[in-house]
């Protein structure tokens, strides 16, 4: 058990990991090959992981229903939103699972125009208020690494909208220049380091130092 | 007078907000949107695509959240594309983004008289991120052998003579994800060489320079602001447009309250009781 459990999937790990870097840059012929096979499976493995996420969510969601938790309602409505849009889908307009998706008419696309489009509009429509509530009581000038950030933000603020131009000129042009400037620079800074952080991850990935992707059950 | 200044309610400022959207929703000023280099020069890419009967492959990685702010970039790229004659190609990384390109596709081939098939085509949705664009690369139309209707990739004018990535004159990515960045960058452009621009939202924006400098994206739309100045380019004002103007108020008075809260705070300290 502990070598299905723990040793099969660190050599294919090491061995999938390995060769999907080494197709990366071998242009032969072969190795192109083997690297579009790869991506085929890769696609059937990313299918079969979309329905082992949905059997998470159905059964933490079950778990809320069962014991009554506090807003347990919620978790019954993943339900009733997932049955009736599995249904709509199936019955895919009259046509039928084993045809083509009909994407523009039907009772599946009814409910994502008129119930999913406006409900997460609106969700994310809320930001609006709480941003402009978090930024007047936390864009404080504390210090003057604050101050020199408040002061670009402002900027960036009036410069990306066409009345930071009524005002002066200069104002979108600033705009600009804090962005492709002093942003580009320390975003590449961070970008860099994120990169080698996941390049040495994806190294410790594949030669089995890090294990944490096997779970925590018992060994 | 000072504590409630120090601390004023988020109901208040909620107040302030919606005002501010709605009343210059309801009102109309203009405000002159003068476009970026970013998207002129997304705009003069698709005019070049235009001059050679090219084809464009436009990912919609998006979805309904971010609707308002990249829905109006894809409908004016398509006006134009279809204005300009440039055969487009249609795909999702994001499922949710089928259903809104699927819009964006009706409206505007409606109003243009573009046809299924010979002007655009729709690929649907396909699992995968990297893979599929990696997928794309090596064989387009085995990476897509029906598009979303399930007609055979290989039979319609648009799609039958793309092999790969490469075959396409321009690839614009709709985003509100890590897609471009993450995605389409390192696994399409990087390797497949073909001009690459991107429409993202304004949360996103930042993040994007570094790829504009190193000459990887040609060009980015970014956030309401961008749609806006597409609108403009392509002289059909739409809902960025009329969104320039609340954004516009609504930008002012998050700074008046930036401001308001600073000035009481030098002057009076700390506010007292927290926040509410």
């Amino acid at each position: 058990m502990l070598f299905l459990r723990r040793t099969l999937p660190l050599i294919i790990a090491f061995a999938v990991g390995l060769i999907g870097i080494l197709v990366f840059y071998i242009p032969h012929s072969g190795a192109q090959s083997l690297e579009y096979e790869l991506t085929k499976w890769d696609r059937i493995v990313a299918a079969f992981a979309l329905a082992l996420g949905i059997y998470s969510l159905m059964r933490l969601h079950w778990g809320r229903v069962r014991r009554q938790q506090a807003g347990w309602a919620y978790s019954f409505l993943v339900f009733v939103g997932f049955t009736v849009m599995f249904i709509f889908a199936i019955y895919n307009d009259g046509h039928g699972p084993f045809n083509p998706q009909v994407a523009d008419s039907g009772p599946f696309v009814w409910m994502f125009n008129n119930v999913q489009v406006p409900a997460d509009a609106t969700m994310f429509s809320i930001l609006a208020f709480f941003i402009a509530s978090a930024a007047y009581r936390t864009f404080r000038a504390r210090t003057p690494e604050a101050a020199i950030l408040l002061v670009s933000a402002i900027i960036v603020m009036i410069g990306r909208v066409p009345i930071g131009g009524l005002i002066s000129d200069s104002i979108p042009e600033l705009s600009q220049w804090l962005m492709a400037v002093p942003n580009l620079a320390a975003k590449r800074g961070i970008l860099l380091g994120v990169s080698l952080g996941i390049v040495a991850t994806s190294l410790r990935i594949i030669f089995g130092i890090e294990r944490s992707y096997l779970g925590g059950g018992e060994e | 007078m000072k504590e409630f200044l120090l601390n004023i309610d988020r109901r208040i400022i909620f107040i302030f907000v919606a005002l501010g959207v709605i009343i210059p929703a309801l009102t109309s000023f203009n405000l002159p949107i003068n476009p970026t280099p970013n998207v002129q020069s997304i705009y003069d890419t698709i005019e070049e695509v235009g001059k050679e009967n090219g084809t464009v492959l436009i990912s919609f990685d998006y979805g309904p959240g971010s609707m308002p702010e990249v829905q109006p970039m894809a409908l004016s790229v398509l006006r134009h594309c279809f204005k300009r004659n440039v055969k487009v190609v249609g795909m999702c990384l994001w499922p949710q983004g089928v259903g809104l390109a699927q819009q964006a596709f009706d409206t505007t081939s409606k109003e243009l008289d573009a046809e299924y098939g010979s002007d655009y085509v729709f690929l649907g949705f396909k699992t995968g991120f990297q893979s599929v664009v990696v997928s794309m690369g090596h064989d387009f139309h085995g990476t897509f052998p029906q598009d979303l209707p399930g007609n055979n990739t290989t039979e319609l004018p648009v799609t039958k003579n793309i092999k790969g990535l490469a075959d396409f004159d321009y690839v614009l990515c709709l985003a509100a994800g890590n897609t471009p960045d993450g995605i389409w960058i390192p696994f399409g452009q990087e390797r497949y060489k073909f001009k690459f621009g991107l429409g993202c939202t304004a949360v996103m924006a930042p993040d994007q320079f570094p790829y504009l400098q190193s000459g990887q994206m040609n060009g980015m739309m970014g956030g309401l602001a961008g749609a806006a100045e597409y609108e403009t380019l392509v002289q059909a004002s739409g809902t960025a447009t009329e969104g320039m103007r609340p954004q516009s108020v609504v930008h002012l008075i998050i700074i008046f309250f930036i401001i308001l809260g600073n000035v009481m705070y030098f002057l009076y300290g700390r506010p007292k009781g927290g926040t509410q």
